[in-house]
């Protein structure tokens, strides 16, 4: 029999046209086979039932066979019960099956359920295998029964598990490595809604099949899944993302990943919004709001706190009254309610072209609610309202981005955006460009980019028409447009520029054109970066951001620019410097964050402190450097510690004397601490689906009086100290760096001068600069 | 030489000691200990909930042996802690790179 079931189970996972339910069914079908034949012809007053996923039918590859042998006999009576169980378990044991037994008597199990919601659960959906069909009918119906009858509390313990589990799992729809089953929006969550409706009638007509399609796509990915990998696992790791998109018959891993979202987000809406429901009827009529409508303009009205239409709205010809409904909801605080909702998906027309005059406030309205107003796009978006009003939005919808940097699908990070966006209107003169630029400004990831251009650009052409459209001045298109077309420039130029060099302020000028677009984009591009994910903000980008902002806005106006934030080196710097020389030996001075460096100036100098830092744990976020007409030489950095602490600077100091004395090895050092930590588990915020790219690009426009090498690679240990190695190679100096980290890459600008102090104008020269630093990071 | 590790039913340990006396094994390390398997400490007639994981009392027998005797020594434990009923427990072998005994410094085959 063990060696039976094997080969039968191998087969069937080997037929790789079995997919989803049709699996589900075929193993289903399979297992029962076994297990009637190991009953045989059993025992009177004995069933074999199937509880769980099994008793449901979702057999996926390596969930257990969750099995009760069901009785009537008394304890002393046991004998004959023991002896079945036995020749039942023991062959699927020995096959390797994991198995999830019990032998009970009806009673017992319901008393087990009767303490335990898992229990509880699983006797929901019992189905008989074999034996008497009396017994398990009686035990369905009376599980069935306790649950109803204690429904209140059952209700609002399997109310409090779903809110636990989507707290430890995170949203499927979101995650790099979604949780299929505990997510939020996994299949978890499908069944929470089938017991709960166990228990009362509480799913509407129009969910049971939106459920049943998006627990499809779910089911059919886990089997996948549990196929590929030969595990019981749930969480869909990045790199089974390529294989069990081929096996669907997805056209790649994003493809997969974008279904896979819009299914979860179907889960996680219904799930939210019957929940919502399960909890208002708990609380009774007397926790709900007055029954009285109130009425919140044309059409519309309040209603048992909801957003409901009014007998004299009329979806079919007012073409703002989807975005005025969802204005109000999200003022409101509150959702629109289902009825609202259908009815809206079914009679309402677009805003059509030009929107109506109402719309467009409206619109700002909805975004300016912020957070409230996710929930209500989202709404409008399971019902397909989003993209009648704004049919561009189809393209962005459930995309994913993959990587560890981005923490949304595009559509949800244009509206997380936006709700940041409206906690900043205080900050701008103008509001509504504001809250609409950062709603669409990534609306070009969605569009296939021309040739040689990036989304920035392929979103002008969007946004430009659209907002066109939506009776936007001529000039207001034209600001709107400058935002979408520039929304990735403070945060690039403030990173990876000399944010005090004048060049620097003239690009943003430049390009901007008017100080109100640049307080605007300000705003917006710390929206953006909040929006994006834990890597992309700091209080430090955050600093620079607002600088360069100060320098811009002074360059437009001709007023005057704000006072550096200190002269470098300044007196303090130059005590240093005077101390390392009496002293004929390196300084180092730790204050915070910050270290500064004073020693005699020699080739090098800023990689070997560069790699001493990396000794000691620290990732450098900036650098300046200076030397003097007598050889001395001065460097700050800003640090922060890779892990825990900053180190005690006078173990620096030792280390980085003996580094220039020539008695510790950096390039051993190094290497050995990259190699201890390749096998540490990879840092958060580092996966990503696709490969940091390495490229070196010299450009000569950037400063006045240096050449800036801006340098882009994977994130690794060591990376800075490589780079700056290859620079002194060359016998380049530098006078000032800047490292940003953006999720699993790096990009590491130098500002460096030649051996006289000029730029690197010559060609040749520009290209070994290249090569030596691409040859010195290949070795990492 | 090699470690010899087996976890086992605790009322086999006398049984398992007996049989590696009779093959001549010198010492031998017992501990209590505890932890669940395939059948997540659950009985043939298992009458829990079933989503509960017991750990199920064991004890933990350790053996330094020769290469040479390994086999030997788990075909003796196998055969004396035995039941035929789940739990048994199991045995797994680990390669060993030296061996002090303390009291005189010997090493390696010399300490055994």
């Amino acid at each position: 029999m063990p060696v039976r079931v094997r080969q039968e189970r191998s087969a069937l996972l080997a037929d790789s046209s079995l997919k989803g339910t049709d699996f589900c069914r075929a193993y289903t079908a399979l297992a029962d086979s076994w297990l009637a034949g190991l009953l045989g012809s059993g025992a009177p007053g004995v069933a074999l039932v199937a509880v769980g996923g099994y008793g449901r039918g979702d057999l996926c590859p390596g969930s257990d066979l969750d099995v009760l042998l069901i009785h009537t006999r008394k304890d002393r009576d046991l004998a004959e019960v023991k002896q079945l169980a036995d020749q039942i378990w023991y062959p699927l044991w020995d096959a390797g099956l994991k198995l999830g037994h019990g032998v009970r008597s009806v009673k017992e199990a319901l008393s087990l359920a009767h303490d335990d919601l898992d229990t509880a659960t699983s006797l929901l959906d019992t189905r008989l295998i074999a034996g008497d069909a009396a017994i398990a009918a009686d035990l369905q119906e009376r599980a069935t029964a306790a649950w109803r009858n204690k429904s209140s509390r059952w209700l609002s313990a399997l109310g409090q598990g779903v809110d636990a589990r989507h707290a430890k799992s995170g949203e499927v729809a979101f995650l790099l490595e979604p949780d299929l089953k505990d997510g939020r929006g996994g299949l978890r969550d499908v069944h929470s809604l089938r017991w709960a409706e166990a228990a009362r009638r509480i799913l509407l007509d129009d969910d049971h099949q939106a459920l049943a399609a998006a627990s499809d796509v779910l089911l059919s990915v886990r089997i996948e899944l549990h196929r590929r990998t030969g595990k019981a696992i749930d969480r869909l790791l990045l790199q089974e993302q390529d294989g069990v998109a081929a096996a669907l018959g997805d056209t790649d891993a994003d493809a997969l990943m974008a279904r896979l979202a819009a299914a979860a987000r179907t889960v996680a809406w219904t799930s939210d919004d019957t929940w919502d429901r399960i909890r208002s009827s708990l609380r009774g009529p007397i926790g709900r709001a007055a029954a009285r409508d109130r009425s919140l303009g044309p059409g519309l009205v309040l209603r048992d706190g909801r957003v409901e239409l009014a007998p004299d709205a009329d979806p079919a010809h007012d073409g703002a009254l989807v975005l005025r409904a969802a204005a109000a909801a999200a003022t409101a605080g509150t959702a629109l309610s289902r009825s609202a909702l259908n009815r809206l998906a079914a009679e309402a027309v677009g805003p059509g072209d030009p929107w109506p005059d109402e719309a467009r406030p409206a619109l700002v309205s909805l975004l300016g609610a912020g957070r409230a107003a996710i929930p209500v796009l989202e709404a409008l978006d399971q019902k397909g309202l989003l993209s009648r009003v704004l049919p561009e939005w189809e393209k962005v919808s459930c995309k994913p981005q993959r990587n560890a940097y981005h923490r949304f699908t595009v559509d949800r990070h244009l509206c997380e955006a936006a709700a940041n966006a409206a906690a900043l209107v205080g900050r701008v003169s103008r509001p509504d460009l504001l809250l609409i630029g950062t709603w669409l400004h990534d609306l070009g990831k969605g569009f296939t980019p021309e040739l040689g251009t990036d989304h920035s650009l392929t979103g002008v052409a969007v946004v430009g028409p659209l907002v066109t459209r939506m009776g936007f001045p001529p000039a207001d298109v034209a600001v709107l447009v400058a935002l979408v077309r520039h929304h990735l420039l403070l945060a690039d130029l403030a990173t990876r520029r000399d944010v005090e060099d004048p060049a620097t302020a003239a690009a943003v000028a430049t390009a901007l054109g008017d100080p109100i677009t640049v307080e605007l984009l300000h705003a917006l591009t710390e929206a953006d970066s909040l929006a994006t994910g834990p890597a992309a903000w700091s209080p430090w980008k955050g600093g620079l951001v607002s600088d360069l902002v100060g320098h811009a806005v002074a360059t437009l106006t001709g007023g005057e620019r704000p006072r550096p934030q200190g002269v470098f080196p300044s007196e303090d710097h130059l005590d240093l410097v005077t101390q390392a020389r009496e002293a004929g030996e390196v300084v180092v001075r730790g204050d915070g964050s910050n270290v500064t460096i004073a020693a005699h100036d020699r080739a090098g100098l800023f990689a070997k402190v560069a790699g001493t830092l990396t000794l000691h744990g620290l990732d450098v976020l900036s650098a300046r450097a200076w030397s003097g007409d007598e050889g001395q030489a001065l460097e700050e950095f800003h640090v922060q510690p890779v892990f825990g602490d900053l180190p005690d600077w006078a173990d620096v100091e030792a280390d980085l004397r003996r580094v220039l004395e020539g008695r510790l090895s950096l390039e051993a050092s190094v290497a050995d601490r990259a190699r201890r930590y390749a096998d540490s588990p990879r840092p958060p915020g580092s996966v990503s689906a696709v490969p940091a790219r390495t490229s070196v690009i010299v450009d000569n426009r950037a400063s006045a009086t240096s050449t800036v090498v801006e340098v882009r690679a994977p994130d690794r240990l060591g990376t800075l100290y490589r780079i700056t190695r290859a620079l002194a190679d060359l016998h380049l100096d530098i006078r000032h760096a800047k490292v940003a980290t953006l999720g699993h890459e790096v990009v590491d600008s130098f500002y460096v001068a030649d051996a006289h102090g000029a730029k690197i104008a010559d060609g040749d020269h520009a290209r070994e600069i290249e090569r030596a630093v691409l040859v010195e990071l290949s070795r990492i | 030489m090699k470690l010899v590790t087996a976890i086992i039913k605790p009322f086999k340990v006398d049984d398992v000691k007996e049989a590696l006396r009779a093959l001549g094994v010198q010492g031998m390390t017992v501990s209590e200990v505890q932890g669940f398997g395939r059948q997540r400490g659950h009985t043939e007639v298992y009458r829990g909930a079933e989503y509960t994981v017991d750990f199920v009392p064991k004890v933990k027998v350790e053996v330094v042996a020769d290469d040479a005797d390994a086999a030997a020594i788990i075909d003796a434990i196998v055969t004396a802690a035995r039941t035929e009923k789940i739990g048994d427990g199991k045995v797994w072998l680990t390669p060993v790179e030296n061996l002090v005994r303390i009291r005189t410094g010997e090493m390696g085959h010399d300490a055994l």
